[in-house]
């Protein structure tokens, strides 16, 4: 059964564009001159119940822009949209019943008052039983760990706290489409893994859809079976995680900082990216040798202080897409 | 059943947002003390006027009369939070896309959000205003208009709500609304009758204002409040209400069209 159903979805934004200079202010007063930039163009795909897919793009690809379509925020320009059989801009009142959304970069919790307050809110806001709501939030107060801090005010509560917070206050009225915009933006890695584990164990036990968008290709490889890579608003990619991994996500990033200063480093599949004093960041090829294989090497001739290992932005995978020519291959994706 | 739990939702966001407003309330305070400052000027600027004219009324009001109408209408003009800067800053930062996900009324959702910071306000102004009132003046001539405020002064922050949400909307558009917000609030201090009531207006002005939506903000209730007349009161009630009904359609109306036009930021 599908959650989601998109076809040659788009949306074109009228802009003023400012003329240079004081007198360019001027002639744009008099005689504004507009521009139409096309934010989605033709994006097609269907999402099934249950699925968790990524939809990733660097800034400005159009993720939230089509997010805040598919949530009934923003009326398209063309194509159409079925969110659990509800077109979204149209019937967004009733869709709002039947997902949930976390905008990892806003906030909506009450910040003066604990995330308790916000919760007793939610359970009004989607008209929620007593019975029903008392039962759903001591379960996901017991999920997601909140218990102590749910009587805290917001604006005492660290990053962490506050978003397993968010998210609990999004799922309250039990919503089959999840949206989570950057859920894991600022946090630090114990806390991002958290709320990964969370977000899996929802998707198992309630069969929830998944969509989520983000900048963290982590976020992207432990929460999503498929993604779609978007960017200058059309579709590049649409496949399974497993493949984007093999085909684009085959470097890692190390960095290390160590005792004394390194001579040259000559390992196959490694490459040297920036060096400062002790500081040294590396690009390790995962095709042609492993991180245990270059940090074993590494330590057999320099004693470790500090190691990082992480992720290219996505930025970086997308550029690696467009250099193997993938936007290419997959011009008919959808 | 339905109508019972929708209305239930709004009272809990009014009910949380007055909460979150007990957080301000010593800011309200200090806000307040500009409220005695005014009062203070327009009681000497009054005693001057009343001392020239050398009468004991100017159209029909008493000088103690004309100070408790400004303590009301002061006490309720500084009790209205910026309704375009909120929906502008909304618009702006993309926050209004939480109103919009969620299955609330738009328009409801923001006037029980700032009818709970009216309520706030409103009662430290008036327990201010009415204690300089008390010390200064002495207690009004006569209190049964004063039984009535509420009632007038929950119609009159309503229509100023309405009033507000048009201009407001317009940041659906344009983004910057304060330039308009200004404007209306200026018309509110001089036509409005928030600095002087209509009767003290030149006849030809009278006429024209009492056709104006902009009487039933803060004139209304204030002469209900000192100089009551009770066959005027259902007139003006229903003056009130009349307003309320139209610009409540107009702004119902602004904000479906501008909704299709929204261009929500950031993400």
């Amino acid at each position: 059964m599908e959650s989601i159903r998109v076809t040659e979805l788009g949306k074109t934004f009228r802009l003023k564009r400012k003329r240079e200079g004081l007198a360019g202010s001027v002639r744009s007063l008099l005689r504004p001159d507009y521009v139409e930039k096309a934010a989605v163009e033709g994006v097609t795909f269907t999402v099934r119940q249950g699925e968790k897919l990524a939809f990733v793009g660097p800034n400005g690809a159009g993720k939230s822009t089509t997010i805040k379509m598919l949530t009934g925020i923003l009326h398209p320009t063309s194509g159409h949209a079925e969110v659990l059989g509800l077109n979204p801009w149209k019937e967004r009142m009733k869709l709002a019943h039947c997902i949930g959304s976390v905008f990892g970069q806003k906030s909506q919790l009450w910040y003066h008052l604990p995330p308790s307050d916000t919760f007793e809110l939610m359970s009004r806001i989607y008209e929620l039983r007593r019975s029903d709501y008392v039962q759903r939030r001591d379960e996901l107060i017991e999920r997601f760990d909140i218990g102590p801090h749910l009587h805290t005010a917001v604006r005492k509560l660290s990053l962490g706290e506050r978003m397993r917070c968010e998210i609990a206050a999004s799922l309250l009225h039990r919503p089959q489409v999840i949206f989570l915009d950057e859920p894991t933006i600022g946090l630090d890695v114990v806390v991002k893994q958290r709320i990964r584990e969370l977000v899996n164990e929802l998707n198992r036990e309630e069969g929830t859809t998944l969509f989520l968008t983000s900048h963290d290709a982590g976020d992207v490889e432990r929460l999503c079976d498929r993604a779609i890579v978007i960017n200058g608003g059309r579709m590049i990619f649409d496949d399974r995680v497993e493949l984007m991994k093999r085909r684009f996500l085959t470097h890692k990033t190390v960095q290390l900082v160590l005792h004394e200063e390194p001579g040259s480093l000559q390992m196959p599949g490694v490459q040297e990216q920036a060096r400062d004093g002790v500081k040294l960041t590396l690009s390790v090829d995962m095709g042609v040798t492993s991180i245990e294989a270059v940090l074993s090497q590494i330590m057999a001739a320099y004693l470790l202080v500090d190691v990082t290992v992480e992720d290219p932005p996505m930025e970086e995978i997308i550029t690696q897409m467009y250099r193997t020519g993938v936007h290419e291959q997959e011009e008919g994706v959808g | 059943m339905i109508a019972l739990t929708k209305t239930l939702k709004y009272v809990c966001i009014g009910r949380i947002t007055l909460r979150n407003q007990l957080a301000y309330v010593v800011d309200f305070l200090v806000r307040s003390l500009f409220l005695l400052l005014i009062l203070y000027i327009f009681l000497q600027l009054w005693q001057t006027t009343f001392a020239g004219e050398g009468a004991a009324s100017i159209a029909g009001y008493s000088f103690r009369q004309l100070m408790w109408y400004l303590i009301v209408t002061e006490s309720m003009t500084l009790a209205c939070p910026s309704l375009c800067t909120r929906l502008e800053e909304e618009v702006k930062s993309g926050d209004v896309a939480f109103k919009l996900v969620r299955p609330v009324n738009f328009i409801a959702f923001h006037y029980v959000e700032y009818m709970s910071e009216v309520a706030v306000r409103f009662c430290v102004n008036v327990i201010l205003g009415g204690m300089l009132g008390l010390l200064v003046l002495g207690p009004p001539d006569d209190m049964t208009g004063f039984l009535w405020l509420p009632l007038t002064a929950l119609g009159g922050f309503t229509l100023n709500f309405m009033l507000n949400m048009v201009v407001a909307l317009s940041a659906f558009w344009v983004e910057e609304t304060r330039g308009l917000e200004f404007v209306y609030n200026k018309f509110l201090f001089t036509v409005g009758g928030m600095l002087m009531p209509i009767e003290l207006f030149p006849e030809s002005l009278q006429r024209i204002v009492r056709w104006l939506p902009l009487q039933g903000i803060v004139y209304t209730p204030a002469k209900t409040a000192v100089a009551f007349e009770a066959v005027r009161l259902a007139g003006m009630l229903m003056a009130q209400a009349g307003w309320i009904v139209i610009f409540a359609c107009v702004a119902l109306l602004v904000y479906r069209r501008g909704v299709k036009k929204l261009n929500v930021n950031g993400g």
